[in-house]
């Protein structure tokens, strides 16, 4: 997709006002799994809001990517509920056995591991979230397999 | 355009009396395995048109996840804890239909962490009584249980005597402030400018916190019901839910309900033949604690930076794109139809032809559900229930609806259970980050607005971490305080600098290199932080050091000598 691909798209989706700022950089993020500056860019033509201010909002908020991740995206919940019963054991196995610390993508841009503040899942403790879908109660034992389906 | 009498009628009507197979799925327990439990069912149950499969929310019994409760026509639950779909065809043998209800029934009922029944007698539930037992996808399930009977109630008055009667109720704002609801409706009201919008606080990003998604999966017509009463009284045509980027199960829901509730004739013009018009639209956040204060989600709404705005011009005066706006929190909406309900004559069921009404319920037994109660529970100051998100190291975690002013020990030991064997507790984080830290001994504070203790501990939204014997009360600061640190939004340079200083200090004393000031500077810095910050993610994010300090000073101070 380019621009003169994406912007009918948007004049289909979104009414030209800024309003439509955060529904549209979820569509694209859907879309694309990050924000291409180059969509960016349409964005801000379409809703007519500077660049600097969409790429502004674009970065303050801890759920839009600039930057694409990985094919997958593995998440350990440093919630405390989760960090103090396992989480932080999880994250550890998971960086050792993915030779890749948290925040990193591994050199064949595979998988990408992160940390999250809360996963919302508290009493499910220790929660991981794999690709958008969370696992709750997640065991030290489960992590070997879950590197296997990730490589 | 239908009256709510025949609305009720319809709804009683269309509710078929079998055997109920209710599998809940919520955001709690997709995350192991229930919907694989729902499709296994819906595979062993098709072409049994006497067994009837309902896809309900979570009920609060996390632990018990995922859940299957089975009802009879005749009124018998059977419920099952820590299914999976191994176990489907064996639950579906024990079916009132096969004649073999009074079997004994499968181990696997049995297990389950914890004992089930405990964790509910010990709860007062009048917000929960239809979540993980009513179909979250079918209107007529809620309309039948009496559902939007408060909305007909309040669009029969006047705008001004619904105001004053949830002011009489005593309902306060459940998002952490504990304002009276019904004042920022009258705020926006007699700000009298044209349009004025109300949104809903469907956030919920403090870590720890679970509730609202909870109702919104599970019962999401009574949040909607409470909004278009909200709306009425305010005198708001358009209504918001902002619902948390990453609640994508709430979103669903609470989207399939609206349409639900248009084509009904409840939401858009006219409602109940009123007069009436509300528009209700979802909105999404994008990530980021400060998204739930007030200020901030409408800025979000509005397409901008994730930063909270000067006040006043408070958000009842000049809100969302500059118009009088109310903003309410999910569970605070989620109380009014009920206290509307209260001063209504209540819609009994009445028996459906064909079923001569017997000594047992022919109908569900969520029909029967508790209507009212709300202002005869809770305290003086401050009335009705509380949802409580209690986590970490207790035998039952889950969602318990308590009367406001219930100790921190009912809680955590009745109903949570207390600690698993051979653990004690040493950390308890209530209300979190935005709040503080307790040690065990501190456990027969009640659950109440304004301060638990002057250090800084409050009840916040609700959230209870459990913390084991063993977890330095440093590292559990260091995580409360990093977590304020990469959650400020940068606009108020106190917060800005001051939250990741306060790490930086904490990591000092907790690797061994810190000093006898260092604790000095810790309350130094909360004390600024505090004092200088535009919202309450600064200025509350002194709380965790400052009652560390309080309750563990001896153990900070021993580490950094």
């Amino acid at each position: 997709m380019n621009r003169s691909d994406l912007r009918p798209i948007l004049r289909e989706k979104f009414p030209p006002e800024r309003t439509y700022l955060l529904p549209a950089l979820h569509y694209l993020q859907e879309e694309f799994g990050h924000l291409p500056d180059w969509a960016l860019q349409t964005v801000a033509w379409h809703l007519r809001v500077p660049p600097s201010e969409v790429y502004g909002a674009a970065t303050s908020y801890s759920e839009l990517r600039i930057d694409a991740p990985g094919s997958h995206v593995v998440r350990v919940c440093n919630g405390l509920s989760c960090w103090h019963s396992g989480g932080r054991d999880l994250l550890e196995s998971l960086s050792g056995r993915l030779k890749i610390q948290p925040g990193e993508t591994d050199a064949d841009g595979r998988v990408t591991l992160e940390e999250t503040p809360c996963g919302f899942l508290c009493p499910m403790a220790p929660a991981v979230e794999v690709d958008g879908h969370w696992r709750g109660r997640v065991a030290a034992s489960d992590i070997p397999d879950l590197v296997k389906e990730l490589t | 355009m239908s009256s709510y009498t025949q609305l009720h009628a319809a709804a009683l009507a269309s509710m078929a009396v079998t055997t109920r197979v209710i599998v809940q799925v919520g955001h709690c327990s997709q995350s192991v395995g229930a919907v694989q439990v729902a499709e296994a069912l819906r595979a062993a149950l098709s072409g049994r048109s006497e067994v009837q499969l309902v896809i309900a929310g979570c009920d609060g019994a996390c632990f018990a996840a995922p859940q299957v409760i089975v009802t009879s026509p005749s009124g018998e639950i059977q419920r099952y804890a820590n299914v999976s779909p191994r176990d489907v065809p064996s639950l579906i043998s024990t079916l009132p239909s096969n004649n073999t209800a009074q079997q004994e029934l499968p181990p696997f009922v049995k297990g389950g962490r914890g004992d089930l029944p405990q964790f509910f007698t010990l709860q007062t539930r009048l917000l929960l009584t239809r979540c993980g037992q009513i179909d979250a996808t079918n209107i007529n399930e809620y309309i039948a249980s009496g559902g939007y009977n408060g909305l007909n109630t309040a669009l029969s008055q006047s705008p001004e005597d619904v105001i004053k009667t949830v002011l009489d109720a005593g309902l306060l704002g459940r998002g952490g402030a504990y304002f009276p609801a019904a004042r920022k409706w009258q705020g926006a009201r007699a700000a009298n400018d044209n349009p004025r919008y109300l949104v809903v606080n469907a956030e919920e990003g403090e870590p720890g916190l679970f509730k609202d998604r909870h109702i919104m999966e599970g019962d999401p017509h009574m949040l909607l019901e409470g909004a278009l009463i909200a709306a009425y009284a305010t005198g708001a045509s358009q209504t918001y839910i902002y619902i948390n980027a990453e609640a994508h199960l709430s979103a669903q829901r609470i989207e399939m309900a609206i349409i639900h509730a248009q084509d009904a004739g409840l939401i858009g013009e006219d409602i109940l033949g009123s007069g009436f018009d509300c528009q209700v639209t979802v909105r999404r956040g994008a990530g980021g604690y400060v998204c739930g204060e007030e200020t901030t989600l409408l800025d979000t709404i509005q397409g901008n930076r994730r930063e909270p705005r000067l006040r006043p011009p408070f958000p009842v005066e000049s809100g969302l794109f500059q118009r009088p706006t109310v903003i309410n929190n999910v569970e605070t909406l989620s109380n009014v139809p009920m206290i509307l309900s209260e001063t209504a004559a209540p819609v009994r069921p009445e028996p459906v032809e064909g079923h001569a009404q017997s000594e047992s319920p022919v109908l569900p037994p969520f029909v029967q559900g508790g209507q009212g109660g709300f202002s005869s529970l809770g305290l003086d100051t401050a009335k009705g229930t509380k949802l409580i998100c209690l986590s970490g190291t207790v035998q039952r975690p889950g969602l318990a609806e308590v009367p406001i002013g219930t100790t921190l020990r009912h809680v955590i030991y009745e109903i949570g259970g207390g600690p698993p064997e051979d653990t004690e507790i040493g950390v308890v984080a209530v209300g979190g980050p935005s709040s503080g830290i307790l040690p065990p001994t501190e456990l027969d504070m009640e659950l109440r607005p304004g301060m638990l203790h002057p250090s800084g501990v409050v009840m916040g939204a609700g959230g209870i971490m459990v913390m084991p014997e063993g977890i330095p009360a440093i590292d559990v600061v260091r995580q409360l305080a990093s977590y304020n640190a990469a959650e400020s939004c940068g606009k108020c340079t106190p917060c800005r600098e001051g939250t990741p200083r306060m790490v930086q200090v904490l990591d000092r004393i907790a690797s061994g290199n810190g000093s006898h000031t260092d604790l000095e500077e810790l309350s130094y810095l909360a004390e600024i932080v505090g004092a200088a910050s535009l919202c309450g993610l600064g200025q509350m994010a002194g709380g965790p050091i400052n009652s560390a300090l309080h309750f563990f000073g001896d153990e900070l101070r021993k580490l950094a000598e």
